[in-house]
């Protein structure tokens, strides 16, 4: 059933990574996604590799689970592995036509596949073992510093947890007025793409109407409920940061640095 | 002073264009001057419009008011100082329970409120279990809202309420959303919260069942308070009421019938223990009722024949063996239809009746061609409409569907444009679109002047006739209702439903009235049908079905109220017609008993 929908598909099951502090976590997939950018040699990928599945393996989520949220970029990564196999200059290992393959182009496109492969793997061990909410958490508190700078950084987390909770209700309205309008006649499904488009204002105008009206019905229930932004206010769940945390920190910059050194090769190893 | 006290009370809703000119001003509060003592369980009763949600609204500080003043323990809700106090004191529980839940997780959306006060952590759990337990949702703590039935929900939202641990709560209609189920839950907890608690009570509310219990009933009409009394008080003057659009319990109304046919009856009658106690002694001394007995049964038997054969008729829908199964293939499959069956001839005012969840709307859906079965077969006029070949929108003119709150799917620019929205889709031209445009809202009795207005400046009662409209423009056979009277206060009910009844009985129009309201359904119906849990339990004529009322209660249903009365007359040893379901039938009934024929 449509209610069933949850974002960012967590997946529950009770691992040293869902246990983690969501701060930790989006501070671990921040040094992920960089160390794949800093890394340009085999050697640097295998410890990602290593480290990648490492993770995935601690996480207890089943692989196939992480794999379907490559679906999503599929087309995306043919575009980029074959833009980088046909125009990168270099030794011509051979030829169709007036498209050169090269080595040097080889070897780049393998990298941008893989970094594109590794980074939604990454992102999704994230998003897999970290409820939406506990998610919106910690950004709100590892983003606090923006609030110098005049980011307000309580009202956007409070927008995405308020996201979080209407989306089912929204998609199942939307299916609601959907049935209502072809039961009125309305046609959906075929016509041209204007005709669509067209058939969608039945649709989308009573469904931006109720959001408004669900919007301020809300906006009213929060302040009856003394709602009044981020200040004096105190956290029923508020996030801990524990011994697993800083283990897992100083891993983290374990991995960072060795993946660092790799990129420098400060004694100029042949990698 | 009591906890919340108005004095001179004005609000104006003010409109204003573009450069702030003032364009209208509507007075939905007028002068009210009013007391509310800590402890009280008040209702406020009014039909849409009234004036009662604004003046909800001004007991803590949502809306200010323009003239006079509002107190909530002494604080002003006009100082800016005091809001945050007022607020915590008074609670408010609104109505639609989608619309007031913020948090994703039940137990974090009724720590909302003391976070925002800057409780400290540790006493916000307290005061969590504590809410929690107060509204018996423990079980519950760490569920999503979204899988929560309508009463559930509400629960939650008081129990958000009690959490900030107010004086008093105010509840702005806060079953007019729910089901009788829903109902009885929402009200139980807040009856409790009022006994145990010393919660002070406001319930705004239309519906007459839930104020019985109230210490204090006040009625509102135009912004004004018109009645302000205990509940016995307030139901004694029935026609009074009634001009107000508002109703009486069935008992009470049929007491006060009596009364008026010149019965030694005492005013505001609540329960049926009391009519049976005021009635019995009178009819004991009219009986014995010689050959009464006999003449009762068989009258009724014949009646119930007539009914149950169907002889050559005209069928034009079929349902045989519908199954529709939920999720088929994962964990959580479920039937939400199983094996039904049934034909409806043409011209019959059929009654659909189930709890929340028992598949009505399903089944409903499944007429109009918008769910297709799992198994089985649906016939429109014999024909399959699964077929290769069948239209199914053709189908759907025939069958008109009206959703439930059909308002929410109004999008053009004025009603006459959106009624035609039905008609342009089976491929009419603007003329005959128009032509049939016009003929539905007459139906619907919405005149010329409405024709040009924004669909969305109407009233409620206004935009679901317009919607009903929307259907009829269509011409269908077949008309399927789905909660028509939702929310509507009782007067904007009968008007819908009589309207209904009226197209059945001039059209010929066969209709499909699904609604949680056995008084409604046997005032119109000629057939109900029962389900509970995907099934058909029931199918009958109304009086059949009510003679059930024991099974009924089992699956969370309830015959109407005269049913009951009827029943505990016949438990006395006197000799009533049993299939008696209405108040003027009951009146009739009565009367003959005792001798005194009008």
């Amino acid at each position: 059933m449509l209610r069933d929908i949850t974002l960012g598909q967590y997946y529950p099951v009770n691992s040293i990574l869902h246990r983690l502090d969501p701060r930790t976590k989006l501070f671990g997939t921040l040094v992920f996604i960089v160390s794949l950018f800093v890394s340009s040699s085999w050697p640097a990928y295998a410890v990602a590799t290593v480290f990648l599945f490492a993770v995935i393996r601690l996480s207890l989520v089943p692989v196939k689970f992480m794999v379907r949220g490559l679906k999503a970029i599929v087309f995306l990564l043919l575009i980029s592995v074959a833009f980088n196999i046909f125009l990168t200059e270099g030794t011509v290992v051979f030829q169709i036509g007036f498209l050169k393959v090269t080595r040097e182009g080889l070897r780049l496109a393998a990298f941008m596949g893989i970094r594109l492969i590794y980074l939604v793997l990454g992102s999704s061990v994230m998003t897999l073992t970290t409820t939406p909410n506990a998610l919106t958490d910690g950004l709100e508190e590892s983003l606090g510093f923006l609030n110098h700078i005049g980011v307000p950084v309580h009202e956007i987390a409070m927008m995405m947890s308020i996201a979080l909770r209407f989306i089912p209700i929204l998609i199942e309205e939307t299916d609601k007025i959907m049935k209502a309008q072809m039961a009125r006649g309305a046609n959906f499904e075929s016509g041209n793409l204007i005709e669509k488009a067209k058939a969608m204002v039945p649709l989308l105008v009573p469904l931006f109407i109720s959001a408004f009206r669900r919007a301020t019905d809300l906006a009213m229930a929060m302040e009856a409920r003394c709602y009044h932004g981020g200040e004096g206010r105190t956290k029923m769940k508020p996030l801990q940061y524990g011994r697993a945390d800083r283990i897992a920190t100083v891993v983290l910059y374990v991995y960072f640095g060795i993946m660092l050194l790799l990129r420098i090769n400060p004694l100029h190893v042949k990698l | 002073m009591g906890i919340i006290k108005a004095s001179k009370l004005i609000f104006d809703y003010v409109t204003k264009d573009e450069e702030e000119h003032v364009e209208d001003v509507n007075r939905a509060i007028d002068d009210i001057d009013l007391d509310i003592k800590a402890g009280e369980f008040v209702a406020i009763l009014g039909h849409n419009g009234s004036g009662k949600s604004t003046f909800a609204k001004t007991m803590n500080g949502i809306l200010l008011p323009t003239e006079g003043t509002v107190w909530i323990s002494g604080m002003k809700t006009t100082d800016d100082e005091s809001l945050w106090d007022v607020r915590r004191t008074v609670g408010m529980v609104f109505q639609n329970p989608d619309n007031q839940i913020i948090g994703n997780v039940v137990e974090e959306d009724v720590g909302f409120g003391p976070e925002n006060l800057g409780v400290p952590t540790e006493e916000i759990w307290k005061r969590v279990d504590e809410s929690l337990r107060a509204v018996e949702m423990t079980a519950y703590r760490l569920k999503s809202p979204n899988r929560l039935s309508g009463g559930q929900k509400q629960r939650v939202a008081i129990a958000g309420v009690m959490a900030m641990k107010p004086k008093c709560i105010v509840l702005d209609e806060p079953t007019a959303m729910l089901d009788p189920n829903g109902r009885r839950e929402v009200i139980k907890t807040i009856t409790e919260l009022n006994r145990k608690e010393h919660i002070t009570v406001v319930l705004i509310t239309h519906y007459m069942e839930e104020v019985i219990n109230a210490d204090r009933v006040i009625v509102m009409d135009d912004g004004k308070v018109v009645m302000d009394g205990t509940p016995r008080q307030v139901f004694s003057r029935v026609s009074d009421l009634k001009s107000y659009r508002l109703d009486v319990p069935q008992v009470t109304e049929l007491a006060y019938e009596l009364k008026c046919a010149g019965l030694n009856m005492p005013d505001g009658i609540l329960s049926i223990d009391e009519l049976m106690n005021n009635l019995l002694p009178a009819l004991k001394n009219a009986g014995p009722f010689p050959g009464r007995e006999h003449a009762a049964e068989t009258a009724g038997e014949e009646k119930t024949e007539n009914a149950g054969t169907p002889e050559k008729q005209d069928i034009v829908l079929k349902a045989e063996h519908l199954s529709y199964i939920y999720g088929q293939g994962t964990a959580f499959e479920q039937y939400a239809l199983k094996d039904v069956n049934f034909e409806i001839p043409a011209g019959q005012f059929v009654g659909l009746i189930g709890h929340t969840g028992s598949g009505k709307s399903t089944l409903i859906q499944h007429l109009d061609g918008l769910i297709r079965a799992t198994e089985g077969k649906i016939y429109y006029r014999g024909a399959d409409i699964y077929a290769q070949d069948f239209d199914m929108r053709a189908l759907r003119a025939k069958v008109g569907l009206v959703f439930q709150y059909p308002e929410h799917q109004l999008f053009e620019v004025d009603v006459l444009s959106d009624v035609c929205f039905g008609p342009k889709n089976l491929g009419l031209s603007k003329e005959e679109a128009e032509a049939r445009a016009k003929e539905a809202l007459s139906m619907v009795g919405l005149d010329e002047s409405f024709y040009r207005q924004s669909p969305f400046e109407l009233s409620g009662g206004q935009k679901r006739r317009v919607a009903i409209a929307g259907v009829l423009a269509m011409e269908p056979e077949v008309l399927i209702l789905d909660e028509p009277t939702a929310g509507l206060d009782p007067r904007g009910r009968d008007e819908i439903l009589d309207r209904v009844n009226t197209l059945h009985e001039e059209k010929h129009i066969t209709v499909i009235l699904v609604s949680h309201s056995m008084e409604d359904i046997a005032k119109y119906a000629d057939r109900i049908m029962v389900m509970n849990s995907g099934e058909k339990v029931f199918d009958d004529t109304p009086k059949k079905i009510f003679s059930h009322y024991r099974e009924l209660e089992k699956i969370g249903l309830s015959a109407p109220q005269i049913t009951y009365i009827i029943q505990r007359l016949k438990e006395n040893g006197i000799p009533a017609d049993a299939d008696i379901t209405t108040v003027p039938e009951a009146k009739d009934e009565l009367l003959k008993l005792l001798g005194k024929e009008s």
